[in-house]
């Protein structure tokens, strides 16, 4: 009880890399109701989540995210290339990285965590089961597990 | 009738005297011929003689002008010439002398002749060192004042008497001669007449006797009828006999039967005819009887023309027939048709003829012995132009090969590598166009060693539906593939916008339910109901589309152990509707478990869905059919499905029942109808409304298990 609410006073930075508004508004709207305080950042193609966890540009201060969710379809930078670059680069590839895609099939599941992706869910279809979801990311990500926290440079 | 003893006494006789009268001719003429050889051979002496001593005269003449040469230029070219005739001098004095040795006459010369050639040449000698030590002055005058010239006319004169004495021998030598000759001549003559005499009485004699030369003369044509009838009872070989130049002098029944001519218009003309046009323009009949006298037999095989010009392949043996004293009187042919033999005799002919299709024979050398109607078709060839020709002609490639054994290959092999089924190559027609064939091949050895019987089918049809099968086999599979791709991209990316309808009109629902005004609450419940049952059918189409994708490995499994998995699957709905389930043992199976479970499970769900009023049942058992396919049957209490709707109900979504009665989407029994399918077996109803139904599924045992 006493680690839950110490982590309540620091912000949880999350970066939602996903390219539908839709699925955005509608995490947003999920995370409405979080325990925790939660800053969420979004990068709408792989691209640009490369740039922001590069802090390249516009991205200069932003901070490094505590967990990452990562769409597969993604335009520009497909989600599969992020997260192999992720999971190579030793400075980032000690964030979890959490598969939030519509895609069920065996292949991309198993490509994922070969790819060192920390879990793999398909988002439900409806909007209850979807909602269900982020809250269960919520409340396992970031109150069950213990993230590693790296020196902010 | 004569007593034979007395004609053969008066023919003895005759014989006697004639032989007598010959035995005096022969002697006489002999002697004549002795003497006159005799002759013969002086008068050649003194030719001889006369020719040596104008030698031996121009021999001295040659000496006296080559020292003179020398002497007058100095070269010694001269005295080389010189001293090669002092030896043909001696040479040619030496010769006369032996020539002359049985004539005291001339032997009496020869010393005069000796002493005048040595004066000559220490004469020519003296000049000769004059000239090389005083010059030529000195030399000159020598010769001049010297006896030179008339050493030389001495010699003359005495080779002149020597020849003089020859010329008088020749004459006398000559004479000799003629006078045998005469004396021969007239010996020859009456002896002559006397034979003539001896056998003109001696015929007359016999001539007096004609029975008796009528037995004779009987007897041996006897046994020449009965030689005759041998040969022309002879029907499986042709045998006449060529005079020395190939005219055919005797004809046989089996050669009027092989090669079509009768006697009477064969006898009498050139065996030449039986020779292809090209091996007569070769020169090939001059050519085999040459081989024949040289060698006394000649065989080969090779091909023959009838009288109709048809051709066929025969073994032909030449003889060539020889008198006592060893000079040729002809030849004999015997020859066979070897394309009637055993084998292929009348029978196999028919045989051939009736095959449906191409039949060629052919011999080890890769040449055509036997061909049916079919193959003149198929290669458009009269069969007198193929048979004999090479098979590589219709056969370019791949045939021929097989025939030969070579260098790498022993007979042995060759014949193994013949036998063959479906060989696929290349035929040519007389036109040069090629056609695709099959052929198979079957060997045997023979007399003639082995021949290949080749039957060979046109492929062509075959061929053009088969390219045809696999363009549409190829088109379907890539139809397929695209619909597949398309059923899959098509229901995942519809799924996406959606869920975005679907969630944001339930995001709506959930939060103003109630604070807009009641229409408004029924169009949103309208527009989340549709998206729901949107996103039901776009669900089921991925799932239908991937029915059977996956997971085809086919290994033995317990159908049992399916249906329990199945059943585990339905343990909820079992229980909520107190179904009872109940099955025979069923069989192990060799096929993929997922999708029999999947089958299973859609199945029984079904037979609990559609269910009657009462409690459900339903019982699943497995016979096997006559066959080797299992048939597999899941039987229940309920509604019952009419007829008329047994093929509509395994149609992707087909519904017998709206909404309100039964959720779904109609997607269960297309995928069991998908999934069976692709492991080979087949799915189908049997039921009467209000009675329950049993739905059948086939699959195939495999292994032979």
């Amino acid at each position: 009880m006493m680690e839950s609410m110490a982590s309540v006073a620091v912000p949880i930075e999350v970066l939602l890399v996903e390219d539908s508004p839709g699925d955005v508004r509608l995490t947003r709207e999920a995370f409405k109701d979080a325990k925790v305080h939660i800053n969420l950042h979004v990068a709408s193609d792989g691209t640009e989540a490369m740039a922001f966890l590069g802090r390249e540009g516009k991205h200069a201060n932003v901070p490094r995210p505590d967990l990452i969710l990562l769409d597969l379809n993604l335009p520009k930078k497909d989600g599969r290339e992020v997260l192999e670059e992720i999971k190579e680069s030793p400075t980032l590839k000690s964030i979890p990285v959490v598969i939030l895609t519509t895609s069920a099939s065996e292949m991309d599941i198993l490509r994922s965590y070969r790819l060192h992706a920390n879990c793999y869910i398909t988002k439900p279809v409806d909007l209850n089961g979807f909602l269900k979801v982020v809250k269960s990311i919520d409340s396992f990500w970031l109150s069950v597990v213990k993230l590693p926290r790296e020196p902010r440079s | 009738m004569k007593p034979k003893s007395l004609l053969s006494r008066k023919v003895q006789l005759a014989f006697g005297s004639a032989i007598l009268t010959l035995l005096v001719v022969g002697a006489v003429s002999y002697r004549g011929m002795v003497v006159s050889s005799e002759s013969d051979r002086w008068v050649r002496h003194t030719h001889e003689v006369l020719e040596k001593l104008l030698d031996l005269l121009s021999a001295m003449q040659s000496i006296d002008s080559s020292y003179r040469g020398f002497v007058l230029t100095g070269k010694e070219s001269y005295l080389e010439s010189y001293r090669a005739s002092i030896l043909s001098a001696e040479q040619d004095e030496a010769t006369v002398r032996n020539l002359t040795v049985d004539n005291p006459i001339q032997q009496r010369q020869l010393p005069a002749l000796e002493r005048l050639a040595v004066q000559k040449i220490q004469y020519a000698e003296t000049v000769i060192s004059l000239r090389r030590t005083k010059g030529l002055e000195a030399a000159v005058d020598a010769i001049r004042s010297g006896p030179g010239q008339q050493i030389i006319d001495e010699f003359q004169g005495v080779v002149r008497e020597m020849q003089d004495e020859e010329l008088r021998l020749l004459v006398l030598r000559n004479a000799d001669a003629k006078r045998h000759l005469g004396q021969t001549k007239a010996v020859l003559i009456l002896g002559t007449v006397l034979g003539l005499l001896i056998a003109a009485g001696a015929g007359w004699g016999v001539q007096r006797d004609s029975s008796g030369r009528g037995l004779a003369e009987e007897a041996l044509r006897d046994s020449e009828e009965k030689y005759r009838m041998l040969l022309d009872e002879v029907q499986d070989y042709a045998i006449f006999m060529l005079d020395p130049r190939g005219r055919i002098v005797s004809w046989n029944a089996g050669a009027e039967r092989i090669k079509g001519y009768k006697a009477e218009e064969i006898i009498g003309h050139n065996f030449s005819c039986f020779f292809p046009p090209e091996d007569i323009k070769r020169g090939k009949p001059e050519k085999v009887l040459r081989m024949t006298a040289a060698s006394g037999r000649h065989e080969e095989q090779d091909m023959c023309v009838r009288k109709d010009g048809s051709r066929f392949l025969a073994s032909v043996t030449f003889t060539a027939l020889r008198d006592p004293a060893g000079s040729l009187r002809g030849f004999s042919e015997i020859s066979r048709d070897l394309s009637e033999s055993e084998e292929s005799g009348a029978k196999y002919r028919g045989l051939l003829e009736a095959a449906p299709d191409a039949m060629v024979v052919v011999n080890q050398g890769g040449k055509i012995v036997l061909l049916n109607v079919q193959a003149e078709k198929q290669f458009g060839y009269r069969r007198d132009e193929l048979v004999g020709q090479k098979v590589k002609n219709i056969i370019p490639e791949g045939f021929a090969e097989r025939l030969i054994a070579d260098g790498t290959r022993t007979a042995a092999e060759a014949l193994a590598q013949q036998i063959g089924t479906g060989i696929e190559l290349t035929g040519r027609r007389k036109n040069g166009s090629d056609f695709p064939i099959e052929i198979m091949l079957s060997p045997r050895e023979s007399a003639e060693g082995i021949l290949v019987t080749a039957a060979i089918r046109d492929i062509t049809e075959r061929k053009k539906s088969e390219e045809h099968l696999m363009k549409t086999v190829g088109e379907l599979k890539r139809s397929n593939d695209e619909l597949q791709q398309f059923a899959y991209v098509a229901s995942h990316d519809l799924q996406e916008p959606l869920r975005m309808v679907a969630s944001y009109t339930q995001l709506l629902a959930q939060r103003y339910k109630g604070r807009l005004d009641s229409d408004a609450d029924e169009f949103i419940a309208y527009a989340v109901d549709g998206s729901n049952r949107m996103q039901g059918l776009i669900q089921d189409l991925l799932a239908y589309s991937r029915a059977g994708i996956n997971g085809k490995v086919l290994r033995e499994i317990s159908s049992e152990n399916a249906l329990k998995e199945a059943l585990t699957n339905l343990r909820a709905t079992i229980e909520e509707s107190g179904a009872v389930v109940t099955h025979d043992s069923l069989p192990a199976i060799t096929t993929d478990h997922t999708q029999l479970a999947q089958v299973f499970q859609n199945l029984v769900g079904n037979a609990i869905k559609y269910r009657s009023a009462e409690v459900p049942h339903v019982h699943v058992s497995a016979t096997k059919n006559g066959g080797n396919e299992w048939i597999f049957s899941v039987r229940d209490n309920g509604l019952g499905i009419d007829p008329q709707y047994f093929e509509r109900i395994f149609i992707l979504f087909q519904r017998l029942h709206g909404p309100k009665e039964f959720k779904g989407t109609g997607i269960g029994l297309a995928i069991c109808k998908k999934m069976l399918e692709r492991l080979g077996g087949r799915i189908w109803v049997e039921s009467q409304p209000e009675k329950g139904s049993t739905f059948y599924f086939v699959l195939p045992e495999r292994d032979g298990k």
